[in-house]
């Protein structure tokens, strides 16, 4: 679960991006994309990004995100971002962490560090990062890192909803349990002026 | 040794020791036996079972080995791919490092290969200069297409046995895998040794092919024969290698499509079983020392047994050979002992009955002499010595007269005593050394007289009638014996005891029925003999034929030389033999009944021979002999008055003459019939007065007219006193009782004369005429001329 400050700056941070938006085309139309998988389950966590031509790809200066580390588990364990986010890694636990990515998106190293690490790591490249924690084996997290500020995460029903302008866009879905999941699955997204909803099915490796 | 093995197999002796000793080892060798084969078997089945569990527990040795290899292999493999560096090296890329990573984890545990494959089984890095056996290896795992980890931790390399692992490279998703591998080792096949004490062999084969075994271990070559020896087919079977026979058991390692690899586990038998080969040794031992023992100790209580029963046996076979005389002796104190007593009581039993026997079988009870049993036996003894020695040899029978009588009368037990006096006399004094006097039964005694013809008998016959005649004093009793005495010689009428004896007997009874004492055998005096049964038809012959001829010897009286009359007499004139004389059939006569047949004839001759004479002139007497048996005949009265009915003859011209013996074999019934001949008018003589028993008192009472002496007085009282003064007693006698007397046998003047002067009536003899026959008579009175008056006054000095 998110916390109430991690929401908010969420939300400055979508208001942020819409402003940017609005002044491309004002009559954005929410779109409202259902991930299930090829059984037509459903899938949570799913990460969805609409590719708006002309849009801008790198975050805006000042976005940040927060990947915090509590009860040896990351919170969130999956996190989408816009490309050129810097992520801060602060420790909740009394023990150390080591977190490192060994991922070609963005490899870092945080060596067993308590509390907040002074310079959070940005990630300024499109793609997914795995993080884990060379201490704890069972800890793991996704960073998506996207080229475009409307993505979302699917709740438990597996919806999520983009303000979309009209045009034909690339919608890009993620899940963790793609066979390669560091890879979106892409395709393409015609928008008109209204809301629309979209399903997207996405093939899953078997559960491990 | 060889004395013990000799009496073992003497058959007869030491066959109940043989059986006991048999039976005692066969026993205890049984048992050995039963015990030896149950020991083996359960040797067998334990050496069997232990070697199987050995070579059970040793299959799950080698496995835990082999996975315990795997196991450390597994760590080594997981430690790098848990290396951060080793995935930092991954994660950049950078190959040289890795290979380097690689064979330095690889050297560490001794791994042959160790190599890096990403997330899809593709190659990375390894640390060989051809991956590609391994590698494709790690990918037929990977694809599922080999056996589970744990059940086949072996894989084929190039033929070869190879243990390989796998583990995931997680960063901290799955980026590879790190895979590393040993080919099996000289290792395996030591630690097992030493942990198992089991030997063994790898060994490969192509699928359904043979086994080979791989050089692997120090064993290879010592194991390499053992490839010919393995069937395919089961898990657990018996090799022999070198001449050492060992249970080996397959263990399958894993295999691909043309290997196929197994070990060998052998465990040698011959060194499981060993100890109880000892075992098995000394139960041997213990048994042999066991049959040892028992064979001395059974073959020792067999001969305490059988000794004293052989003795046993021996005098067992002793008695039934008949020697009673010679003790038991068992040295011995147990139921054998009291068998020998029950031997020796039943020897001196038997010893006694014998001699009580022998004497019941042999000796007259009563008399103490012989018995006819004996006498027999020791006829025969004499018979066949007489036969040998070609001498006479003969019996003498004897049968006391009236003894029946005595014993009626004095009792049974006085009748006893008296044949114990007259045994004692016949043995005293009057015979010879060699003679042998038995008592044959009742009153009958036989004396067998050796070296004695015909002659010699008649002599010692004689002087034993003499001897018995002294009266025996019994109780104040005197008792007159006499006896009737037989002849029978050796070899002149009989070769047999039993014949000898028979005919004495035979003549003995001849003896007693005519008074004459002693009478030698005459096959005459046998009816039963051949030539009496001829005898008797050809007496039959003769009455029918007309061979019998009346003779007749004049009676002249003394006083006036007158003829008076004429004694009858029979001769033969038998158409082969000649004339037959009186003795040779007129006892024989007698004996059959036929002389009632002569006596008739004679009736009819005299009848018409006296009617002849009368017809002459001469009116003469006739004196006809009556036998006992004519005396017997109740009919004999009628038959006579018949006869003389029919015959027209004057009874009183029929004088009939019995002898005193014939008289006295039933008295009464004899003065009866004399009574009715009395009756009838005929004139009755006693004959042969003289000879016999008869008393005076029983004379007066029979209705007599003549009194005839017996011509042995006759004949000698002319020589001899004693004679002459019975001759004139008799007369005197006879004349007092109102009978006449006849003087038979005169043979000369002197004898005549005598008689004249003694006053005896009538004579007859041969001095006068012999018998003739009857057609002389008549022609031979005419010629008599008398004697008297001329001898009258010749001899009248000789009678004083």
């Amino acid at each position: 679960m998110p916390g109430a400050s991690d929401t908010r700056r969420l939300r400055a941070l979508l208001v942020a991006a819409l402003a940017v938006a609005g002044t491309i085309t004002a009559q954005a139309a929410p779109l409202t994309v259902t991930v299930s998988d090829d059984s037509g389950k459903p899938l949570a966590d799913a990460v969805v990004a609409v590719l708006v031509k002309g849009a801008h790809t790198m975050a805006a200066p000042g976005a940040s995100a927060q990947i915090s580390q509590k009860d040896r588990q990351f919170h969130a364990q999956i996190t989408a971002i816009q490309t050129g986010t810097p992520v801060l890694f602060p420790n909740f636990d009394t023990v150390r962490h080591h977190v490192y990515s060994f991922s070609p998106v963005q490899k870092f190293e945080l060596k067993l560090y308590a509390g907040t690490p002074a310079a959070p790591v940005v990630f300024d490249k499109p793609g997914v990062a795995v993080l884990g924690c060379n201490i704890h084996d069972r800890m793991n997290a996704w960073v998506v890192v996207v080229d475009t500020p409307v993505f979302a995460k699917t709740d438990a029903a597996g919806h999520a909803t983009l303000d979309v302008p009209p045009g034909e866009h690339l919608l890009s879905s993620w899940h963790a349990r793609l066979p390669d999941p560091m890879v979106f699955i892409d395709q393409p997204l015609k928008m008109g002026s209204a809301a629309m909803p979209v399903g997207v099915t996405l093939a899953l490796a078997p559960p491990t | 040794m060889t004395r013990i093995l000799q009496r073992l197999l003497d058959p007869l002796a030491r066959r109940l020791e043989l059986r006991i000793v048999a039976l005692f080892l066969g026993l205890l060798l049984m048992v050995q036996l039963a015990s030896f084969v149950a020991i083996r078997h359960s040797i067998d089945e334990n050496a069997r079972t232990q070697i199987a569990t050995e070579l059970r527990t040793g299959e799950n040795v080698l496995r835990r080995l082999l996975s315990q290899n795997a196991q450390n292999l597994t760590e080594a493999a997981r430690l790098l791919a848990q290396d951060f560096g080793f995935r930092s090296a991954i994660a950049g890329g950078d190959q040289l490092t890795l290979v380097d990573a690689l064979e330095n984890q690889a050297a560490r545990i001794g791994a042959s290969a160790a190599l890096f494959t990403d997330a899809r089984r593709r190659l990375v890095a390894s640390t060989l200069s051809d991956p590609k056996p391994v590698l494709s290896l790690v990918q037929a795992e990977a694809s599922g297409s080999a056996a589970n980890l744990h059940d086949t931790p072996v894989r084929v390399l190039d033929g070869q046995p190879f243990q390989l692992v796998t583990v995931p490279v997680k960063a901290p998703q799955l980026i590879g895998h790190v895979s590393m591998g040993f080919p099996l080792s000289a290792d395996l096949p030591r630690d097992m040794e030493d942990l198992s004490s089991l030997k063994m062999a790898l060994i490969a084969r192509a699928p359904g092919g043979p086994w080979k075994v791989l050089p692997i271990g120090a064993r290879a070559d010592e194991l390499q024969s053992l490839a010919t020896e393995l069937h395919s087919a089961s898990v657990s079977q018996n090799v022999s290698l070198a001449g050492e026979n060992d249970s080996v058991r397959i263990v399958r390692l894993g295999g691909d499509a043309t290997h196929e690899i197994a070990a060998a586990l052998l465990r040698s038998i011959d060194q499981a079983v060993a100890p109880y080969r000892q075992l098995q040794l000394t139960l041997l031992v213990i048994t042999l020392i066991g049959v040892v023992v028992f064979g001395i100790g059974s073959f020792v209580t067999a001969r305490s047994i059988t000794r004293p029963i052989k003795a046993l046996s021996q005098s067992a076979e002793r008695l039934g050979a008949g020697d009673y005389s010679t003790p038991m002796q068992v040295n011995s104190r147990d139921e054998v002992h009291e068998l020998a007593r029950s031997f020796e009581s039943m020897r001196t039993g038997m010893q006694q009955r014998e001699a009580q026997i022998l004497r019941l079988a042999y000796w007259d009870s009563l008399t103490g002499l012989p018995n006819r049993a004996q006498f027999i036996d020791l006829l025969k003894a004499r018979i066949e010595r007489a036969r040998s020695g070609g001498e006479p040899c003969s019996v003498l029978m004897l049968d006391l007269d009236r003894f029946k009588h005595v014993n009626d009368v004095l009792g049974h037990a006085f009748g006893d005593r008296l044949l114990c006096q007259i045994a004692q006399r016949l043995n005293d004094g009057v015979l010879r050394e060699q003679d042998v006097v038995a008592r044959l039964g009742g009153d009958e005694f036989a004396v067998c007289l050796p070296q004695a013809d015909d002659e010699t008998a008649g002599m010692i016959a004689q002087r034993l009638r003499r001897s018995l005649e002294q009266p025996v004093m019994l109780d104040d009793h005197a008792v007159d014996v006499s006896a009737g005495v037989g002849i029978a010689t050796f070899p002149a009428h009989g070769g047999d005891a039993e014949v000898l004896l028979g005919r004495a007997e035979m003549a003995m009874y001849a003896a007693k029925s005519n008074q004459s004492g002693v009478m030698h055998y005459d096959s005459g005096l046998d009816s039963s003999s051949q030539e009496s049964l001829s005898l008797l038809s050809e007496l039959r012959q003769a009455v029918d034929h007309d061979q019998l001829r009346l003779y007749l010897q004049p009676k002249i009286a003394l006083c006036s030389g007158l003829v008076l009359g004429a004694e009858a007499l029979v001769r033969w004139q038998h158409p082969t033999r000649g004339l037959v004389p009186p003795m040779r059939f007129i006892p024989f006569a007698e004996q059959t009944g036929f002389i009632r047949v002569l006596t008739g004839w004679m009736i009819e001759r005299c009848s018409a021979r006296y009617r002849h004479l009368q017809g002459q002139g001469l009116e003469l007497k006739f004196s006809i002999n009556l036998s006992t048996r004519d005396l017997l005949d109740q009919d004999l009265p009628a038959k006579l008055e018949k006869m003389l009915t029919h015959g027209g003859v004057d009874p009183k011209a029929l004088c009939l003459e019995i002898t005193e013996s014939a008289i006295m074999d039933d008295p009464q019934r004899a003065l009866q019939t004399l009574q009715r001949l009395h009756g009838m008018g005929l004139r009755l003589s006693i004959d042969d007065f003289g000879t016999g028993y008869s008393s005076l008192a029983y004379l007066k009472r029979l209705p007599l007219h003549e009194l005839k002496i017996d011509q042995s007085f006759v004949k000698a009282m002319e020589h001899d006193r004693a004679d002459l003064k019975i001759v004139r007693s008799t007369i005197d006698l006879a004349h007092n009782l109102g009978l006449s007397v006849v003087a038979e046998g005169v043979e000369n003047a002197q004898t005549w004369a005598l008689l004249q002067a003694l006053h005896c009536d009538e004579a007859q003899g041969y001095y006068m005429a012999r018998p003739m026959p009857e057609d002389q008579f008549a022609g031979w009175v005419d010629g008599w001329a008398s004697p008297h008056e001329r001898l009258r006054t010749e001899f009248a000095e000789l009678v004083v």
